[in-house]
């Protein structure tokens, strides 16, 4: 079987139409102020298009769960097991293992979310960022990029959506929100506990693989998307991200660069109106 | 058939196809049952990738809104055929409403609570489907349900709004008080 499987090759039925991440930020109407205008608008029931953001998002997340799993499978069979730069302990196929299981039981519990809110499967585009990021090479590059970035903006979006589902009166929301989060804690504590321990002796090798779990992080802090204000549509669930694993500081980085990507944005939309 | 003025013609933006918008609309505004001397001014914001609408006058019906309410959420820019004719389903049955006197006197639309406007748009969109336009039945119970309860009661309110052919403002109102005090009793 085949290594490092492109993200082309990932099987779909008919339902699902992939959008590829150049598409979303090459969109004339983001550099001409219209995408970016409302980012930063808070994510509250009491909007009027609340439900309907709300049903796209969870589609995004169930998506999301179906790579997560392709992406832990792929690590579990990548990999040989030793002690080499593209070599993995036993022990982290197991957690990988561990977490396919955990993933498998968050896509069905998507779909049948999805049924709640009224969402058909792929009523939405695919970006498959996150299978993306799961096809680096470097095995400690991937858990930082996956298990720390990606399953830590999963920890922001299960809790906010916690408690938007409380906020609204949506028991069903609220539950599976809740029970995937407590999974992503977990899958997050991974990444961090194996990202430590396999470059304790690898200063480099640790800085590069956080250089790289920044970069991803910051692109999906895009406009202020997440961030701590209280118009930032996704929080950052700052204790839950503790329990993952991350130092503060890590946490205050994280909320830093949202600010920042967030000033970017905001200058870009008056540019745009400006004409510039 | 109605007469349709959509603007801009051309879109730089997104491929919306300004024809075949206005052939969409006047074939909806059949089914709906608008006479066939209708005039229908369509307003298309193409630089917004959001789906608000706002009715802007109804006599002569002006519609504006924003691209995303045309968009295929599932390739960006592009057209969605679905997403036309669900979304003016909806608008041209409670324009139709208002223009019936024997309807009532609604609210202006900047002016209706959450729970109205998710009333009326049930009653609206379960005669689009009856009417053979495409509709998305659990996505407007869920809207529904977010406004007046995840309930027994809300639900059954929701199923005789949407089954319902001839309702008045009144009636309308009177299933948001129903709603109302189901939710009044829970809490």
């Amino acid at each position: 079987m085949k290594r490092i499987l492109p993200v082309e090759e990932l099987a779909r039925d008919e339902r699902f139409v992939r959008v590829r991440m150049e598409e979303r930020f090459n969109d004339p109407r983001a550099a001409a102020g219209g995408t970016a205008a409302r980012v930063g608008k808070g994510f509250r029931p009491e909007a009027r298009n609340a439900p309907d953001r709300a049903r796209a998002l969870m589609h995004g997340i169930f998506v999301g769960e179906i790579q997560a799993l392709e992406g832990a499978g792929r690590t579990v069979w990548d990999f040989e097991v030793g002690k080499g730069k593209e070599e993995v302990p036993f022990e982290l196929k197991l957690d990988m293992a561990r977490q396919c299981w955990d993933e498998s039981r968050h896509c069905e519990i998507s779909v049948k979310l999805g049924d709640w809110m009224g969402t058909e499967i792929g009523e939405f585009a695919e970006s498959t960022f996150l299978y993306e990021a799961a096809c680096n090479p470097d095995p400690v590059l991937r858990l930082t990029g996956v298990n720390r970035a990606l399953e830590g903006l999963a920890i922001d979006v299960f809790n906010t959506m916690k408690d938007f589902g409380a906020g609204s009166g949506d028991p069903v929301l609220e539950f599976c929100e809740d029970w995937m989060l407590a999974d992503e804690v977990t899958h997050v504590k991974m990444g961090s506990d194996w990202l430590r321990r396999i470059t304790e002796k690898d200063p480099e090798r640790r800085a590069n693989a956080l250089e790289f779990q920044r970069v991803v992080d910051k692109l999906f802090s895009g406009g202020g998307f997440r961030g701590e204000g209280d118009d930032s549509p996704i929080k950052l669930a700052r204790r839950f991200r503790e329990l993952a694993g991350f130092t503060t500081e890590e946490v205050d980085d994280i909320a830093a660069d949202s600010v920042e990507s967030r000033r970017e944005a905001e200058a870009r939309i008056a540019a745009a109106r400006a004409g510039t | 058939m109605a007469k349709v003025d959509v603007t801009p013609q051309e879109f730089v933006m997104v491929t919306f196809d300004a024809a075949r918008i206005a052939e969409l609309a006047a074939e909806v505004a059949d089914k709906v049952g608008l006479p066939a001397d209708t005039v229908l001014q369509l307003e298309v914001d193409e630089q917004e990738p959001l789906g608000r609408t706002t009715v802007l006058s109804i006599d002569p019906i002006s519609i504006k809104v924003e691209g995303g309410a045309f968009e295929d959420a599932k390739r960006p820019r592009q057209m969605s055929d679905r997403g036309i004719v669900d979304v003016l389903g909806r608008l041209l049955f409670r324009i139709k409403d208002r223009l019936d006197p024997a309807f009532g006197s609604p609210p202006d639309d900047g002016e209706l609570t959450m729970q109205q406007q998710t009333a009326w748009d049930a009653y609206a969109v379960g005669r689009a489907e009856r009417a053979g336009l495409p509709t998305q039945k659990a996505r407007r119970l869920y809207h529904f349900r977010n406004r007046h309860g995840f309930s027994d009661v809300a639900d059954a309110v929701f199923a005789r709004l949407w089954d319902a052919d001839s309702l008045t403002w009144a009636e309308i109102e009177t299933a948001c008080t129903e709603t109302a005090s189901a939710r009044e009793a829970v809490a």
